[in-house]
């Protein structure tokens, strides 16, 4: 600690801290403009200069750290003459087009001008011109270089944070510009960070531009609805019309930063699919009918379907209270657990229960230790693109070691300490050799009985395939002094799901006998993926979640709800789709899904659906699921009901409505009502508070929260306290790498699931729908990068452009899982994931895609 | 023939890290190129396995790499201090005059382009231009018009680099 | 009469090859510093010679190296700055063209005493016969066992590579090469970390200036005191002066330090053209401010000239004589500082473009009523709140010009044209 005094205020603070920070900690204003909280300082825009004593100079407080016995000052006539002179020297150049500018009234210039600028210029001469026009760097984002201040928050910010390096800075002295490569920012992220860190009106939203002035926006923080992450935003509407969405600098997981999907991706609620008003199908077609005539139907064909199944699957994107609610009803309206929260997958739930237990709920900034992080699965670029930042900048600034375990490369793979390249389906068994290299190098760190427990278990070191890239893992699990480990969705995709989970289960258990408390927390792909877990959206499990055959919970849980809870496990989403296919499902609930698009075998799923007696589907959006079903419920949107998210740190945070359902559709919770009212039953409580509260009430969790208590940041869920040691799984057959290629898939950066196809501006940012593949493979194939190709598998097929990928491994197929009309669930059979497909040359080669796969400006 | 690729990798070599070679890998594409057309600059960052971006950055911070096309020969005359007080600015219109450019500017045959610069380091030789690889100095109107003629004359062998190579087998030749 | 030491091959026919600099008793300093010497003690020798950097700032050398940690965890680095782009500056250029195994001596020697393996002589790209002669005397002195692996016997190891630079003054401002060599647009980096402990590539790195290091085998050779005992104590040794602009001399001196500014101009340069009178003369290049006649008795090193508001900086004297506008002189020093400003800082990018505006008009008589007052103020916003020295020095200059020259700049404003023309 060092003492300091600033402004005749005397404090004590840590050694290290510039004398910004400790002004900042005493109230005292200092502006700034080149000073980002994220980044280091650059020190170039001398705002912040202050006197400190003994120094001839004026020093920049935001790069100036404290010593012991500094006296500073910051309100000097000096101070305040070169606050007005560096912001004279600013305006003299600066274009004065306030009034036309889309920063007008959220400008920093602007109000640092009022607060610390010169009365009036002295300046008088001509100012610079850059250029006459705006240049439109790429589908949204536009430059005015003209305005610019060169403070370089954006170019940092996309070469530090998001680590896109598309921005950068040309010429020098007075003709510096930030731009892209040749003035193109056709090939970046289009995450429009650049764009919330500007202090100017230099970059700008061109979706947004003109379009209204900020104090004519009503503005609500609300909680993206796309990935895991969960990152805090603000949503700006004009009469209820989605404008634009904004970030705030110190607030959530993300602070100021977000994805392309995030920021740009919300206008999808505007898409021209909306369910208008309920229908019903006569003859074989959907009729939109009243509310009323739905629910006479409803209750008809209800009691009529009463002596077969029934079940439930719910969007894991929908609020905590719907998702709660809506198992509540399957299990006391329709008396079955027969639920899921997924249309891709289900996850077996004694699987599930050691990976919730050793779930951490906190901050991931915090759960990312100094030690090493191990990332598992998937492409944590494109899938969850802020945790992304948060880990490159604990790779580059605290030093953290990445660990990349994974089939496909991403961006992340060039800060790691160690990438292990997984072929297709390879999850399970390089899992497996990494805690074989585990067992081999933590040697007389285990006790003999576990050792030999564990030898036992896993078959020995005699398992291990003698592969680099474990042992270098494990030898860097052991050395970390904290243990990390992030768990992409991909885990859960394959077929191989439960091998995978056992494996990951004796990973964290061997680290936690090797004296690690290893953190845990899952890449979730959907907003709410955790909360539907949590809130029991599942076949095997009551909310908490808690084992359905537990009697003490499920009894209490019954008093509660003042209804019997079936006693058996339910049937999960596959085994429902079974019932379905043997004729035996009666009525099924869909709820905010589309499995026609996402159930990875269309064509099983599509006989199932058509094999179920009463199909309910209640949604926003016309999904190609609607089309199969009897009765079609209209759902609000995003935005237009409240509730709750967890998050993949166990965040819980509100989702606040900024305007009321379009057209006839009702909130979730109230269609829930209505149609426990068509069974002749009612949901107490029923209102979204109330829910809340009762969830806060009855799940470990989730205990003692309150709706106000979730703050500007949220609230955490209580992780269970660390779960007792199970058994050791044994190891996978031994994993041969099939020859040929096979096809996985996953989020691309650009679109979430499906919902984000009916963004506008997502989709003039996405370069569609794409397969993504190794160079070598492509050669042998006589492809190249920008053909049109056909992906076949025994299936089906699709055809979409080449992208020759560099550092794809070979044999690896890529295609997105986010374009309907690819319909790659066809190429896809139950059971079979990774997908062996072969690549051909399309025949009909026409250019249509490529012409404008790259763009290029205006 | 070593080719530009070999030349950019040997100078990597130089470096522990790719993207300290950009400079050089820049001066090198610039010499076999005549100038740094976005193409060369995109060739240049795969070579060297760096963003496009910075290579982008550093071809425009730079004044000698030029992303335009520049003449043949490229006279650069100095114009800083030293230079002006023994009248550049004299040569500086003579060379307007004589080449029918303004500074800035190229010769329609593609053979001459005109610039002045900041202080070249020569300056006990004031006043200096700069052609190709070599440095003229003590110039008079004179002297200009003979270094003109005998670039004229060289036309159709010198390259913009190195105009007088072919007569320069050691490397001993200076102003 | 004073003996040459730095030039003393200059002058020589192949002065730059191998076999003129050994004829010469050339790589005997390192011969004697790898024999004779411990690291630490070369550090100790610079430091008593009281060597002051040649590339401007004046910092004691030994000093300098000592900042340097003497863990190994990381790789070591020496820079030489051969980027001389100071106006009025040239003498690096000749020592590298004439006599490159100077400084390739004075650097293995350099980085023998911090520890460093590597170094890179950052040489600005316009300097090509200085390049070509300095990598062949590498390959020379390469091939003949001054570099490389155990050189001369001993177990120190060390390469020299050359960097060109292309074009961009700020690559001589010190943090600014390193960014430069880094790869990245050349701008000045936050100090601390100084480059001693943290510099090119995180690693520590001492940067000195082409002259310096061509001092140090003389000091090796001849010992701390031979050194200290040319010029004024504080800032002594032999000085490489360039002279240039309006005498009839210009060139390359060598004198010791502290020599007077008007012996140096009238003496050995030759003084003012026939019927002319110095006006004034600009010592250590344009960064340096302006000294009018009348102070010409000052003496030529970094105390003298700091005293006197000036400094030695490059040690590029420019002499303007009686014929010549001061406005039209500042005018083009300004421009030259505004089209070189990196463009990092506020008051160095915006606060130049506003002055040249304002010179460039006064200079062609349109200047207004109050654009005196308007100079003044962005002088004192610029001088002292820019990032690096770039700004400060053009800032500096500027004041000098207004202080000393004042009533050109005003007849300018009121007959509204130059007086001169
Ligand atoms: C704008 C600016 C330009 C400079 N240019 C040069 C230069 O061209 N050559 C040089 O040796 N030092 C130059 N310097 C000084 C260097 O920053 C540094 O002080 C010097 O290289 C250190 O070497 P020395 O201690 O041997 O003098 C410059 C400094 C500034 C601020
Ligand atoms: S003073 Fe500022 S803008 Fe000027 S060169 Fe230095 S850092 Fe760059
Ligand atoms: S905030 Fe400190 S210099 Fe810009």
């Amino acid at each position: 600690m060092v003492g300091v005094t600033i402004n005749g205020q005397s404090v004590e603070v840590e050694a290290g801290s510039t004398v910004l920070q400790v002004a900042q900690r005493l109230g005292i204003e200092i502006p700034t403009f080149c000073y980002l909280k994220r980044l280091p300082p650059l020190a170039s825009c001398r705002m912040c200069l202050v006197e400190i004593e003994g120094l001839r100079r004026l020093q920049p407080s935001c790069a100036t750290a404290v010593t012991d016995g500094m006296v500073v000052r910051t309100d000097t006539p000096l101070i305040d003459e070169t606050r007005s002179s560096m912001l004279d020297m600013l305006l003299a150049n600066h274009p004065l087009d306030c009034p036309i500018c889309d920063k007008g009234g959220e400008c920093e210039l602007q109000d640092m001008v009022m607060a610390y600028g010169p009365g009036k210029s002295h300046f008088r001469d001509p100012k610079r011109v850059f250029h006459s026009r705006d240049i439109r760097l790429s589908p949204v984002v536009i430059m005015n270089v003209n305005r610019c201040i060169q403070c370089q928050r954006c170019v940092r910010m996309c070469e530090e944070v998001v680590g896109a390096v598309a921005l950068g800075t040309v010429e020098k002295g007075m003709d510096t510009a930030v731009t892209g490569f040749e003035g193109s920012l056709a090939s970046c992220d289009q995450c429009g960070n650049c764009i919330e860190v500007c202090p100017v009106g230099a970059l700008m939203s061109f979706p947004y531009r003109y379009k209204a002035r900020p104090w004519d926006l009503a503005e609500t923080d609300t909680v993206c609805p796309h990935c895991g992450t969960g990152c805090q935003l603000t949503v700006g509407a004009r009469k209820g019309e989605f404008m634009r969405v904004r970030s705030k600098e110190e607030h959530g997981v993300n602070r100021e930063t977000l994805c392309a999907r995030g920021r740009f991706g919300l206008d999808f609620i505007e898409g021209n699919d909306r369910i208008k008003r309920p229908m019903i199908r006569r003859d074989g077609t959907l009729v939109p009918v009243s509310w009323d005539e739905a629910g006479d139907h409803l209750r008809g064909r209800l009691a009529a379907v009463e002596s077969k199944a029934a079940g439930g699957v719910v969007s894991p994107r929908l609020p905590n209270e719907v998702v709660y609610q809506f198992q509540k009803l399957m299990r006391t309206a329709f008396r079955t657990n027969n639920i899921d929260c997924s249309s891709r997958w289900s996850t077996p739930f004694d699987m599930l229960a050691p990976l919730m237990a050793n779930y951490t709920r906190a901050p991931l900034k915090e759960v990312l230790g100094v030690g090493c992080v191990l990332v598992i699965g998937g492409n944590v670029t494109e899938e969850n693109p802020v945790t992304e930042y948060l880990l490159r900048d604990a790779a580059r600034r605290r030093g953290t070691g990445l660990l990349m375990l994974s089939t496909r490369p991403s961006r992340l793979d060039a800060d790691a300490k160690a990438v292990v390249r997984v072929p297709p389906g390879g999850e399970p068994a390089s899992l497996a050799a990494v805690v074989a290299g585990l067992v081999a190098a933590a040697g007389e760190k285990l006790s003999d009985n576990a050792l030999a427990e564990i030898a036992v278990a896993i078959g020995g070191a005699a398992a291990r395939n003698g592969s680099g890239g474990p042992d270098r893992l494990a030898a860097m699990l052991i050395e970390g002094d904290t243990v990390t480990v992030l768990v992409g969705v991909d885990l859960l995709r394959s077929s191989e799901a439960r091998m995978a989970l056992q494996q990951l289960d004796t990973l964290l258990q061997l680290l936690r006998l090797l004296g690690k408390s290893p953190a845990l927390q899952v890449l979730f792909d959907r907003a709410n993926q955790m909360g539907a877990w949590d809130m029991g959206a599942l076949a095997g499990a009551l909310p908490g979640p808690q084992p359905v055959a537990d009697d003490a919970v499920r009894s209490a849980l019954a008093r509660n709800w003042g209804a019997e809870i079936p006693h058996e496990p339910g049937a999960d989403l596959e085994a429902m789709l079974d019932l379905c296919v043997a004729g035996k499902m009666g009525a099924l609930y869909l709820v905010g899904i589309d499995p026609v698009t996402s159930y990875p075998d269309r064509e099983f799923v599509t006989g199932a659906l058509g094999a179920t007696d009463l199909l309910i589907v209640q949604d926003s959006f016309l999904t190609e699921t609607a089309a199969f079903a009897e009765v079609v419920l209209p759902a609000a949107g995003y935005g237009e009901e409240a509730g709750s998210f967890t998050n993949n740190e166990g965040r819980i945070q509100q989702v606040r409505k900024f305007r009321e359902p379009v057209f006839e559709a009702r909130s979730n919770l109230a269609i829930f009502d209505f149609v426990a009212a068509q069974r002749g039953r009612t949901l107490q409580p029923s209102t979204q508070v109330e829910i809340f509260d009762e969830i806060a009430r009855l799940l470990p969790a989730y205990q003692a929260l309150t709706w106000p208590g979730l703050g500007v940041d949220g609230a955490f869920t209580r992780a269970s306290s660390t779960p007792p040691l199970g058994p050791f799984f044994a190891q996978p057959a031994f994993f041969q790498a099939r020859d040929g290629l096979m096809l996985v898939t996953g989020n691309c950066l650009f679109h979430n699931g499906y919902l984000s196809e009916r963004s506008e501006i997502l989709n003039t940012i996405a370069n569609g729908p794409y397969v993504a593949m190794n160079a070598e493979d492509a050669a042998q194939l006589g492809l190249k990068d920008g053909d049109q190709v056909v992906v076949q598998s025994t299936r089906g097929e699709l055809q979409a452009q080449l992208k020759v990928e560099r550092p794809f491994p070979k044999g690896l197929v890529f295609v997105p899982e986010n374009y309907r009309s690819l319909r790659l669930n066809s190429l896809m059979r139950r059971g079979e994931y990774p997908c062996p497909v072969e690549v051909h040359q399309a025949e009909t080669a026409y250019e249509i895609a490529s012409a404008n796969r790259v763009w290029r400006g205006p | 023939m070593v080719t530009m690729r070999e030349k950019i990798e040997q100078a990597a070599a130089r470096y522990p890290d790719q993207r300290s070679a950009i400079m050089p890998a820049l001066l090198i594409a610039q010499r076999v190129h005549g100038h740094l057309p976005g193409p060369v600059l995109e060739e240049v960052a795969e070579i060297l396995g760096v963003e496009r971006i910075w290579v982008y950055e550093l071809a425009t911070f730079y004044t000698l790499f030029h992303t335009e096309p520049v003449g043949r020969f490229h006279l650069q005359l100095c114009d800083n201090v030293s230079c002006m007080l023994r009248r550049s600015e004299d040569l500086l219109m003579h060379l307007e005059s004589a080449l029918g450019i303004k500074k800035g500017g190229t010769t329609e045959d593609g053979l001459f382009t005109l610039s002045t610069v900041e202080c070249l380091g020569a300056c006990e030789m004031a006043p200096v231009m700069q052609v190709g690889d070599d440095y003229y100095g003590n110039l008079d109107i004179g002297r200009i018009d003979a270094l003109l003629a005998r670039l004229h004359a060289l036309a159709p062998h010198g390259t913009g680099a190195d105009p007088f190579a072919a007569e320069r087998p050691g490397e001993e030749r200076h102003v | 009469m004073y003996e040459p030491v730095l030039l003393k091959n200059v002058n020589m026919p192949d002065g730059h090859l191998l076999s003129t600099y050994e004829a010469g008793g050339g790589y005997r300093g390192l011969a004697k510093a790898l024999k004779e010497f411990t690291p630490d003690e070369i550090v100790e020798l610079v430091k008593r010679s009281n060597l002051r950097g040649r590339g401007g700032a004046g910092f004691p050398t030994g000093m300098k190296w000592s900042f340097v940690p003497k863990r190994a965890d990381r790789p070591k680095y020496l820079c030489c700055n051969a980027d001389e782009g100071e106006p009025g500056t040239f003498k690096d250029r000749i020592v590298m063209e004439r006599d490159p195994h100077q400084l390739i001596e004075g650097m293995a020697i350099s980085a023998y005493a911090i520890g460093a393996e590597v170094a890179y002589v950052y040489i600005r790209g316009e300097y090509v016969l200085a390049i070509r002669r300095l990598e062949q005397a590498i390959a020379e002195a390469k091939a003949k066992g001054y570099l490389g692996t155990g050189i001369l016997g001993s177990d120190f190891n060390f390469v020299v590579h050359v960097h060109c630079g292309a074009g961009a003054y700020i690559c001589g401002e010190e943090t600014a090469m390193l960014d430069s060599l880094e790869g990245k647009r050349a701008q000045p980096r936050l100090k601390p970390p100084f480059p001693a402990v943290a510099g090119l590539y995180a690693s520590p790195t001492v940067i000195n200036n082409v002259e310096t290091l061509v001092c140090v085998p003389h000091i090796v050779a001849r010992g701390a005191d031979w050194f200290r005992g040319i010029g004024p104590e504080k800032s002594p040794g032999p000085k490489l002066y360039c002279v240039s602009g309006q005498v009839r001399k210009p060139g390359l001196y060598e004198l010791p330090m502290g020599i007077p500014l008007r012996e140096l101009v009238e003496d050995h340069a030759g003084g003012p053209q026939p019927d002319r009178k110095i006006k004034a003369v600009i010592p250590g290049g344009v960064s340096a401010p302006v000294i009018p006649e009348q102070g010409l008795d000052v003496g030529m090193d970094f105390d003298s000239l700091a005293a006197v508001g000036s400094m030695l900086g490059s040690a590029g004297v420019i002499v303007v004589d009686d014929t010549t506008c001061m406005v039209k002189i500042a005018t083009r020093i300004i421009e030259f500082f505004h089209h070189e400003s990196c463009g990092k800082c506020t008051p160095c990018r915006e606060g130049l473009n506003w002055v040249v505006k304002v010179l460039r008009r006064i200079e062609a008589g349109a200047g207004a009523p109050g654009d005196m007052e308007q100079l003044d103020m962005l002088c004192k916003g610029i001088f002292g709140n820019t990032f690096c020295a770039l700004g400060d020095g053009a800032a500096m200059g500027l004041r000098a010009s207004l202080a000393h020259f004042r009533e050109e700049f005003v007849a300018h404003i009121e007959e509204r044209r130059c007086p001169f023309h």
